[in-house]
């Protein structure tokens, strides 16, 4: 190996790539920048100005802070939905005169003024709700003119009632409190803001009124073509928007007890910065309390450091202006490129250098050498099955082998000319194997490992295992449980051949050729199931050998088969006996000669072995060539080959031309013929194997004598 | 310096020189099936250079030179001392044939037994095509000076731009470079008044060249990388294409260090390359979209060979196609021959004669 390829062994395996696609592809992403900036902020601004993070500074700070919060939520659930509400700013101005006037001209008390007050604000909402909502006019001019008639309605009451809303000629306690008080060392606004945000973050997640804002946000069009009353939900929204402005105004009069003409001025551009800076989306259909929290502390914190700053009123609001611009930017190219650069940077190939490949040309006198004695086997259910990845007889001869339907299927001995389904599971099988109550038990592609009971029962065993420590990705729940097998004392070893794609990708992780799977041990005793042995390149075929305490199994791009001890003395050690095959290897079965047969569901090519040397190379046609043209494995040409424990060959049997059975994945002996099953084939062949014996059966050989004995 | 930048940046993205789009199969060249149901004329190894001479079919099969007879009986007259890289007839009984191992053998005519191994200083290394202009003068494609025939894969993986047009006085054996510099120049037909057409296999492209010495593209990016060019009956050319562009070719012919990896240790029958025949080898690449699903290979999977014929019209632009497309067996198209019956295909790869319906 030359000195450049060690040098990208060593950085493949120290440098994890794929972490970043698999942070990407978490939904958490999203408000990752916005704490990213928030963090940023918080970092410049206690370096510049040293005075801002002291405890009186902050305890303004969460004051405000509270307050832009409720009507901050509002404008999320308006944004949801795929609305805006410029009428904030006024409505937060004539809720605050509202309230100065109810408590200090009429000496109202709370119980009667706070209802009043959300009532005024909620009416606001109501108008922009019915306009937007059911007369469908646009919400961003219908709110402007709103924002403009409620501000003249705020300036005209202010000229005849200031004065008397100013000055309170009794002191009302309780509505002082409302403004001032600390629970706990936090303002009691703030501490409202929390509860309230906990229930909008409930109503939004949790409950019916939440999922048809996202509906409705998502596609209009469809919200509506399901039955969604669209122009309810929407006109809601504002009503919702004017509530809460008027609980954030009703702290905020407390508080300041002003009346001044500036109150809420430029308030709709603050909260719609601070919403969409947290990562709620303008278009609607995407966005939660949670973003909307961040983006708030994130302009309380700026706003706040910017007149500390003695930035003049119109060039902090410049400031935050293009802060907007900046968001909604960002936004609108996240939403558009991310599940594009997500598809694109998932894929992450990795250093793989495969032993030589050995010699199969006919001629050449390799043990691999190219036969055809595949070229013409009998046939069973061609055209009627569809992916029968692996094949299983039963002590009265009758074949079972999966399909991509998610059907198991029976075929009857002895001509096997009719079929039913034998039980309908829902996923791919993809391996099988008869327990010692002779119950089928099945990996399922993207279910996990089921097993069927005699009476055609469906039975779910294991789908999940323990979390590794480590995993970005959840790997807890089963992908593509592979393969299995049964050890003697019930336990059954099985393959999960990667965490990182589901069935329907499978190939994809070829092209990265990383140690993505692992094997998984389930317990019947105790239902229990724990990872055995973890990256592996993709794990395939298992079989048990037939000393009680070890089984082999096969890594399918890493073409070899390995023999592992999970009992015994040598308990836990691991030995490759055949490091260099020249295909890939998928499941392993007994022979009735006690070797083992195994099919190779694709064959190794020369450029892909080149390729797999360069995975910039790789990376790059990723990124270039479209996926139907990448590279992959041959699995256009397949053969079986038997070998013994010690890993050597013994026979293979070849398909020359590959057309009756590419890519074979399974084999089965069965009184003295070989069934072969194919992931993408829609037949199962029959081999009639010279010499075998004519009475030998899977089940019999391994669970027949233990039954008796 | 901005040359630079800009070809970097291209790199990165994929964009400008980087970029691996390809043209797509369509208008004129939407493919059909017409070349895989076509009627089979005669089974041999390896056909190429279909020519009629002498009211007689004449082609080649590797360095045998055959007759072919109007029931699809093949007759062998002569055997070369090298695989047969061209064959070209004149009405005065002339014929023309190049050889792999560089020389150009004219049999009957005024010049019967002459032989040409060099072009004034130029040696033959590959000889691809030839036409004759009048009795006396044969215009040549040498299609490179670094590779021989064999290595055609070698040319392209390389950028070969060697290759060079000439007229050969056969008279006095004086040659005439007509045009040089051209990527794997494979195809030469005279066309309707004084046009001269050449293909340019490597650019994918067909050039005229005029008596004034102009050389011009006339018809440019091509899906696939075309071979002869035959004259038909009036002043149609057909021009064979023999085998298709596909993006991942496109994508290792920009990655220096796998393409010269491959090169180094790889037989170049199981590289990343066009090819003429079905895949016949697992030691083959393989792209996605051409894994075998329920036994059956997609027509449109993505693939190295495809049987592809293209009519064009007096001004060299497609009318009309025919197609072998990636499931067929019948490509590698390298020749063909029309006449009042229809057009006689040979297919190379598909060891084929073939008789398309007109």
């Amino acid at each position: 190996m030359s000195a450049s390829e060690a040098f990208m062994r060593w950085r493949y395996r120290l440098i994890p790539d794929h972490v970043v696609g698999e942070i990407l592809s978490k939904n958490w992403i999203d408000n990752a920048i916005p704490i990213i900036f928030l963090g940023v902020a918080v970092a410049i601004f206690s370096t510049i100005l040293p005075g801002v993070m002291t405890t009186g500074s902050l305890a303004i700070l969460a004051r405000v802070l509270g307050e832009y919060l409720f009507i901050a939520m509002g404008m999320t659930l308006v944004l949801k939905a795929g609305g805006i509400d410029l009428s904030v700013g006024s409505n937060f101005a004539l809720c605050n005169f509202g309230a100065l006037y109810l408590v200090n001209a009429l000496g109202l008390p709370l119980i009667v003024v706070i209802p009043a007050v959300l009532f005024l604000g909620g009416l606001v909402g109501a108008v922009n709700g019915f306009l937007v909502g059911y007369l469908r006019l646009r919400a961003f001019l219908t709110t402007l003119v709103t924002l403009i008639l409620v501000r003249a309605i705020v300036e005209l009451l202010s000229l005849k009632y200031s004065v008397a809303a100013s000055y309170s000629t009794t002191p009302v306690p309780q509505w002082d409190f409302l403004g001032a008080a600390d629970i706990l060392g936090v303002p009691f606004s703030l501490v409202v803001a929390g509860v309230v945000a906990v229930a909008t973050h409930i109503l939004m997640t949790r409950m019916r009124f939440g999922w048809h804002l996202s509906a409705v946000g998502g596609s209009r069009r469809s919200a509506f073509n399901i039955g969604l009353p669209v122009k309810r939900i929407v006109a809601q929204t504002y009503i919702f928007s004017g509530v809460f402005t008027a609980a954030g105004a009703l702290f905020y009069a407390s508080r300041l007890g002003s009346t001044s003409g500036t109150v809420g001025v430029g308030l709709e551009i603050i909260i719609l910065t601070a919403a969409v800076l947290g990562g709620n989306s303008l278009g609607g259909g995407r966005g939660s309390v949670a973003k909307t929290v961040i983006g708030t502390m994130i302009v309380v914190l700026v706003s706040n450091a910017l007149i500390r700053m003695g930035l003049r009123t119109g060039a902090s609001e410049l400031v935050l202006g293009s802060i907007m611009l900046g968001a909604v930017a960002i936004d609108v190219k996240w939403m558009k490129n991310r599940l594009k650069v997500l598809n694109k940077a998932y894929v992450s190939p990795t250093f793989l250098s495969l032993p030589p490949n050995p010699e199969t040309r006919e001629g050449s006198g390799s043990v691999y050498e190219v036969n055809n004695k595949l070229g013409d086997v009998g046939v069973i259910g061609k055209g009627e099955l569809d992916g029968p990845e692996d094949v299983i007889l039963d002590e009265d001869d009758n074949l079972y082998c999966g399909s991509r339907h998610g059907d198991v299927v029976r075929f009857f001995a002895p001509d096997y000319t009719r079929h039913e389904v034998y039980a309908h599971i829902g996923g791919h099988p993809l391996g099988m194997a008869f327990n010692s109550d002779q119950e089928l038990v099945v990996c399922v592609g993207g279910m996990g490992l089921y097993k069927i009971t005699r009476d055609r029962e469906v039975v779910k065993l294991s789908d999940e295992t323990n979390r590794s420590l480590l995993s970005v990705i959840d790997d807890s729940r089963m992908r593509i449980a592979d393969d299995l097998d049964i050890a003697p004392d019930g336990r059954i070893f099985f393959s999960e051949a990667t965490i990182r794609y589901n069935t329907s990708e499978w190939m994809l992780d070829a092209i990265e050729a990383r140690g993505n799977g692992r094997l998984i041990c389930y317990d019947p005793r105790d239902g229990s199931s724990r990872t055995v042995l973890s990256n592996l390149k993709f794990p395939n075929g298992i079989c048990m050998t037939d000393d009680g305490e070890s089984f082999l199994f096969a890594q399918t791009w890493d073409c070899s088969i390995t023999r592992y001890w999970y009992d015994g003395p040598k308990k836990g050690r691991r030995e490759k006996i055949i490091p260099d095959l020249p295909g890939y290897p998928d499941n392993i079965n007994r022979a009735s000669d006690g070797h083992f047969w195994c099919g190779l569901v694709g064959m190794r090519s020369p450029t892909f072995d080149l390729a797999l040397r360069m995975p910039q190379y790789r990376k790059r046609m990723v990124y270039r060539v479209a996926a139907d043209e990448w590279m992959y494995p041959n699995m256009n040409f397949g053969c079986l080959i038997k070998f013994d424990i010690d890993g050597n060959i013994l026979e293979v049997l070849w398909d020359r031309e590959g057309a009756k059975h590419p890519s074979l994945t399974s084999i089965r002996e069965h009184k003295g013929k070989l069934y072969l099953g194919g992931l993408f084939n829609d037949r199962i062949g029959v081999y009639d194997i010279p010499g075998a014996d004519p009475t030998w059966t899977g089940i019999k050989h391994y669970w027949g004598g233990k039954k008796d004995g | 310096m901005g040359n630079i930048i800009s070809r970097y940046f291209d790199r990165l993205r994929g964009s400008g020189e980087a970029a691996i789009t390809l043209p797509p199969m369509d208008g004129a060249l939407r493919p059909n099936n017409r070349i895989e149901e076509a009627a089979l004329v005669a089974s041999v190894e390896a056909p190429d250079n279909l020519v009629s001479h002498e009211g007689r079919v004449l082609f080649s099969s590797g360095a045998g030179l055959c007759a072919l007879g109007p029931d699809g009986q093949v007759e062998d007259l002569a055997a070369a001392s090298s695989p047969i890289s061209f064959l070209a007839s004149h009405a005065s009984g002339a014929l023309a044939m190049g050889l792999e191992e560089g020389r150009i053998d004219i049999k009957g005519g005024a010049h019967n037994g002459k032989s040409f191994t060099a072009l004034g200083q130029t040696q033959i290394m590959a000889p691809s095509a030839a036409v004759f202009a009048d009795a006396d003068t044969l215009l040549i494609c040498l299609a490179s000076q670094r590779n021989v025939l064999a290595n055609w894969k070698h040319d392209l993986m390389t950028f070969g731009t060697s290759g060079s047009v000439w007229s050969l006085d056969l008279g006095s054996g004086e040659a005439r470079c007509l045009a040089k510099g051209l990527a794997f120049p494979s195809g030469i037909a005279l066309g309707a008044g004084d046009a001269l057409f050449v293909s340019e296999s490597w650019r994918h492209r067909v050039l005229r060249l005029t008596p004034d010495g102009t050389v011009a593209p006339v018809l440019d990016e091509l899906p696939g990388y075309p071979s002869r060019l035959v004259r038909g009956p009036g002043d149609e050319i057909w021009m064979c294409v023999f085998a298709p562009r596909t993006q991942l070719i496109e994508f290792v012919l920009r990655e220096k260090e796998y393409r010269e990896r491959m090169i180094a240790e790889i037989e170049p029958e199981y590289w990343i390359a066009p090819s003429l025949h079905y895949p016949s080898s697992y030691l083959e690449p393989m792209q996605g979209g051409g894994l075998k699903q329920l036994g059956e290979l997609k027509p449109w999977a993505p693939s190295r060979s495809i049987g592809l014929v293209v009519w064009l019209d007096a001004e060299a632009q497609p009318v009309e196609s025919l197609h072998s497309r990636a499931d067929g067996r019948r490509h590698g198209v390298t020749s063909c021959l029309a006449d009042e019956a229809g057009l006689l295909i040979a297919s190379k790869g598909g060891n084929a004669i073939l008789r398309a319906e007109q």
